[in-house]
């Protein structure tokens, strides 16, 4: 009798260890998918593609992490006064304002897009006012 | 991102250290809150200046220890009550044999402080549970402190120090830290199976040896003669020596 339910024991551990092995398996590669995932998106954000922003998110944070002043975002959106929503994540404040949270989300990425635009062009508009040295010297 | 986490979220941006505390502590009680992931984002917007990181360490640490302790004296008063009755026979009580309770609360006296220690970071879903079992087990109580807060000092330092250090893509370190505690937890199922397989198969090994070994004296006459001298068998075949 005890031989009998050494080996019931033993086909019963074995094929748990199979449904075990196939688990661990399966979570592997959702391991090395999530990993992936996260190594695309910390690129994305890094380089601060607008895509990223987040409901989570409040104006003070999409200032720091897209380079972005404040109070130009505030006024992008008309909001009077910024000190009373200076805590409220963009859930928050469209639940405030009465308006979509996804049509928000894309206002503030359109003010970051624009007033990178805006840099930008002021950057190389101040850089061609140098200009290269050989073109300056044929112009003067 | 879930409602829930969410409606979290936006009562943390609101309330602050307050909201972390209250939030922490419920969760570790033995609510199931998605507290990892409110720590990981408490850890990115401490990254992003709102809030101050050691404050949040000590905050999230103290909650998580109260809670913990909370869940265990809940599991003390009411479970091991509970517990006390199954180990009664009784006549709603007899799928659970007695010795079996009994067996259960020895095996978490001996194994339970790897247990305690262990859900408060790597499998921190299952630390509401373990809570309320070390309680009803009447684990000892200085043991279960300290398994407790070596834990947690892990568990909150680590999805804190994750969302500080990864800020904005916190989310998705969240993402891979749900997977990758359940492939942890896998791998240890698998290894426990493997040394219970390893195991039985000696113990068979040894008893189909000990079978043999029986047989053989079974062959051999008591007074030690040869098997060769063995005279014929009823059925008349003849011995091949």
């Amino acid at each position: 009798m005890p031989l009998l339910s050494t080996r019931t024991k033993l086909v019963v551990t074995g094929i748990l260890l199979c449904v075990a092995l196939g688990a661990t398996i399966f979570c592997a590669v959702q391991t090395v998918q999530a990993i992936q995932r996260f190594r695309e998106e910390h690129a994305l954000t890094t380089s601060g593609d607008v895509r990223t922003i987040r409901p989570w998110m409040t104006i003070h944070d999409i200032s720091r992490v897209y380079h972005v002043p404040e109070n130009y975002l505030y006024k992008w959106l008309d909001i009077a006064n910024p000190q009373s929503v200076r805590h409220a994540t963009l859930n928050s404040l469209a639940a405030r304002y009465h308006r979509s949270l996804d049509g928000l989300i894309g206002d503030v990425q359109n003010a970051v897009r624009t007033y990178r635009k805006e840099h930008q062009s002021y950057l190389s508009s101040s850089r061609n006012a140098q200009g290269p040295p050989s073109l300056r010297r044929r112009e003067t | 991102m879930s409602g829930l986490l969410q409606t979290m979220l936006t009562f943390l941006q609101n309330y602050g250290y307050l909201a972390l505390w209250i939030s922490v502590f419920i969760a570790a009680a033995g609510v199931p809150l998605p507290i990892s992931l409110v720590l990981l984002a408490a850890g990115a917007f401490s990254a992003l200046g709102e809030f101050n990181f050691v404050l949040l360490f000590i905050l999230a640490f103290s909650a998580l220890v109260c809670g913990d302790n909370a869940g265990y004296l809940i599991g003390r008063h009411w479970g091991s009550r509970g517990l006390d009755w199954l180990e009664r026979p009784g006549k709603w009580n007899r799928f659970i044999p007695p010795r079996t309770v009994e067996r259960s609360r020895t095996y978490f006296r001996q194994q339970g402080g790897w247990a305690i220690f262990l859900s408060r970071f790597i499998f921190s879903a299952l630390g509401g549970v373990i809570n309320l079992l070390a309680g009803s087990e009447l684990y000892p109580y200085p043991y279960f402190v300290l398994a407790d807060t070596s834990g947690e000092a892990l568990g909150a330092l680590i999805p804190l120090l994750l969302g500080y250090i990864f800020g904005a893509s916190w989310e998705a370190v969240g993402d891979v830290l749900g997977p990758l505690s359940l492939f942890i937890l896998g791998l240890l199922v698998v290894v426990l199976l493997v040394t219970r397989l390893v195991r039985y198969m000696q113990r068979l090994k040894r008893a189909q040896t000990a079978k043999v070994d029986q047989s053989i004296d079974v062959q051999s006459s008591p007074a030690g003669t040869p098997m060769v001298d063995t005279p014929a068998r009823p059925s008349g075949n003849l011995p091949l020596l």
